[in-house]
């Protein structure tokens, strides 16, 4: 509570469409009874916390430890994480199955750090899964060396709660960093990252799906930064926003000059529902080096009156229809998921999602 | 009969398009439907179809379906589940509306028509990114077998019907596996409407220029697709079309001429011959003299 109270109302165009007011009100909310944990059965290392707290009889850590980190940022959100955490060191050549983590909250507010290291050609894939009330608050430290691989998942699912995650993420030579996030129904939610592309030939990806309604506010706020020679990343976000919820994608690339031979591509796409809706786009490139290929693209649209039509002459009832349409329009974007398991789940998720907004 | 349409009014954005138009179509028949272009050919399909902004302004539209139905708003949504499963077959005393009892076109749905066996092949198919051939033809023959009380196919009996029916349409069954109508030439939309017309087997189809934009080959093998899916004693067809060389495959029993909103002539197949020869114009005025 105390951290709440001493939030510093962060401002600039970082946070223009933050419901910070909606955070701290998450936050205050007394505690309840712990929600359903929604898990995949993935075969590897298991870690559920309970506001933040380890639940020891629930978890199967594996290689993951949980211990005191202090992990030095000047992010405003990420800085209030502090204390035990979890991490994931991976020496060199070392694999992982995917390490789920699921974190649930009852309400209040809860803070957890975490840092991953992966060595040279260490490859690792975290998912993780965010479930219940009050204000769930993440920061995260990716440190990949040369041509080591990270593949995350992060869904957050139902509830009347608060998400706000800060990713910092370094990426090294020939190293690949790709995380795909899905925010399916919770009342706010913050994506924050900032990925740097260090080493020559580092390749970054960052994506997901916002998924509103009713009064809910949705953001994301991803920089990649290419700050060595040939480097690629993508952005491929979309936004599906119904009744009166608010859903923004801001996603910036830049290049540093001397990063020569950058490929970056941002796909930003938002699909209202109502027309009472309101779907935000920031697509930035803030380019300093002259040999570069950097396409973005940003639109916001209406289902496909015509479209709608030809599926209901074929006999589809309309929220059938409108379901297809949408599940359509978010596909490229969970598609990016590797592991077939995963990549099921969150496709559910936006399933289950549709037929209750719809 | 099987479709009746009675001193029908329609308009778009305000603007009267179907201006009294009344056409009687018997189970069994092929109607062929001609003329000049902007007469409200498409419009009337549309009509029939119940495409959002086609405002009925007067008349009606009424359709006897041979097909059962299921009664109350479930339409489309029912489960299937174990203890369905025991239930006897759906006739006249589970539905809504018996077998052989006329409906009233315009008051349904979408979806409904279809699901009564109202086909609308479109002369301008919708490419729809993102969406299968093969998911959205089965999700189309599932909702409709569901809203008349039939079980749903299986993935596997339904790939099955739709490989079957793209290898008699001449169409690549490769091409059942990408993105409704997306990167279809025209030729190849139309063959995709043909299958999907061959797959859902309606009682009633209304193809619009379904000929267009097919070369000489094609045009055989959709006609023969027509004939085969459509020419039977329980079913009926309303042909639009341009031009007489469809009728040259499919042959019409009554040929109408559509201009300015109206039916202006009826006759027999020979009368496609004298437009063809003639003109619209001539064989409109006619009318008027
Ligand atoms: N969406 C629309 N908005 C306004 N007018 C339309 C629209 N669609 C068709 N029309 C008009 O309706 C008339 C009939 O069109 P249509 O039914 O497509 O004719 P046909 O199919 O016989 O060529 C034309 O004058 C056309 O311009
Ligand atoms: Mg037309």
């Amino acid at each position: 509570m105390a951290d709440v109270l001493e939030l510093p109302a962060p401002r600039g165009e970082a946070w223009r469409w933050s419901a910070l007011d909606r955070l701290r009100a998450v936050a205050a909310s007394p505690a309840g009874a712990p929600p359903a944990v929604p898990l995949l059965d993935l075969g590897g290392a298991r870690l559920v916390f309970v506001d933040g707290v380890l639940d020891e009889a629930a978890s199967t850590p594996g290689r993951v430890s949980v211990s005191s980190l202090s992990l030095a940022t000047d992010h405003p959100l990420g800085r209030q994480a502090t204390g035990t955490g979890w991490s994931l060191t991976l020496d060199a050549a070392q694999a992982e199955t995917p390490i789920e983590i699921v974190h649930v909250a009852t309400g209040g507010a809860n803070h957890l750090p975490a840092r991953i290291v992966l060595g040279e050609d260490a490859v690792a894939s975290v998912v993780e899964t965010f479930v219940g009330p009050g204000w769930t608050n993440r920061l995260l430290q990716v440190e990949l060396a040369r041509s080591a691989r990270l593949q995350r998942a992060v869904r957050v699912l139902g509830g009347d709660g608060f998400v706000t995650t800060r990713d910092e993420v370094q990426v090294g030579q020939g190293g690949s960093y790709v995380a795909c996030a899905l925010a399916a129904g919770c009342s706010g939610v913050r994506f924050d990252a900032a990925i740097t592309l260090g080493g020559d030939e580092a390749y970054g990806e960052m994506g997901g799906v916002l998924l509103t309604r009713e009064e809910e506010r949705h953001e994301c706020a991803v920089r990649v930064r290419h700050a060595a020679p040939n480097g690629q990343s993508h952005q491929t976000w979309r936004a599906v926003a119904a009744d009166t919820s608010v859903a923004s994608l801001a996603a910036a690339v830049e290049v540093a000059r001397h990063a020569q031979k950058t490929d970056g591509e941002q796909s930003l796409r938002g699909l209202l529902l109502q027309r009472t809706a309101t779907v935000n786009l920031k697509p930035e490139l803030e380019i300093f080096a002259d040999d570069v290929k950097c396409a973005h693209g940003a639109t916001v649209g209406e289902l496909d009156a015509r479209a709608l039509f030809y599926l209901a002459s074929r006999g589809i009832a309309p929220a059938r229809a409108k379901a297809l349409l949408t599940r359509a329009f978010v596909a490229d974007a969970l598609d990016r998921i590797g592991n077939e398991t995963i990549r099921d789940a969150f496709a559910e998720d936006a399933d289950r999602w549709l037929e209750q907004a719809l | 009969m099987m479709l009746k349409i009675e001193n029908l009014h329609a308009e778009i954005d305000g603007k009267p398009i179907l201006k009294g138009l009344s056409l009687t179509v018997n189970a069994g028949e092929v109607h062929a439907i001609m003329g000049p272009n902007g007469a409200g050919k498409s419009t009337l399909g549309y009509v029939l179809g119940g495409r959002p902004g086609y405002e009925v302004t007067d008349g009606s539209v009424h359709f006897l379906s041979p097909l059962p139905s299921r009664e109350g708003p479930g339409v489309g949504g029912e489960t299937h589940d174990g203890s369905s499963k025991n239930r006897p077959t759906p006739g006249p005393s589970l539905s809504g509306r018996g077998e052989g009892e006329w409906i009233d076109l315009l008051a349904l749905e979408p979806h409904e028509r279809a699901a009564a066996g109202v086909f609308l092949g479109f002369q301008y198919p919708v490419e729809i990114p993102g969406v299968s051939n093969v998911q959205f033809l089965r999700e189309s023959l599932n909702a409709q077998r569901s809203a008349r009380g039939e079980k749903p196919l299986s993935g596997a009996e339904f790939l099955k019907l739709a490989r079957g029916e793209a290898d008699k349409l001449g169409m690549d069954a490769e091409m059942l596996k990408r993105p409704v109508n997306v990167g279809f030439s025209g030729g190849e939309k139309k063959r995709n409407e043909m299958v999907q017309m061959g797959i859902i087997d309606p009682a009633f189809a209304i193809l619009d220029e379904t000929d267009s934009g097919l070369d000489i080959d094609a045009l055989r093998i959709v006609g023969d697709g027509i004939n085969r899916i459509m020419r039977a004693h329980t079913k009926a067809v309303l042909l639009i079309t341009h031009y007489q060389r469809l009728l040259d495959y499919v042959k019409p029993d009554v040929v109408h001429v559509l201009a300015d909103g109206r039916i202006t002539r009826s006759g027999g197949p020979e009368l496609a011959h004298e437009l063809e020869r003639e003109g619209y114009g001539a064989v409109a005025e006619e009318q008027m003299a």
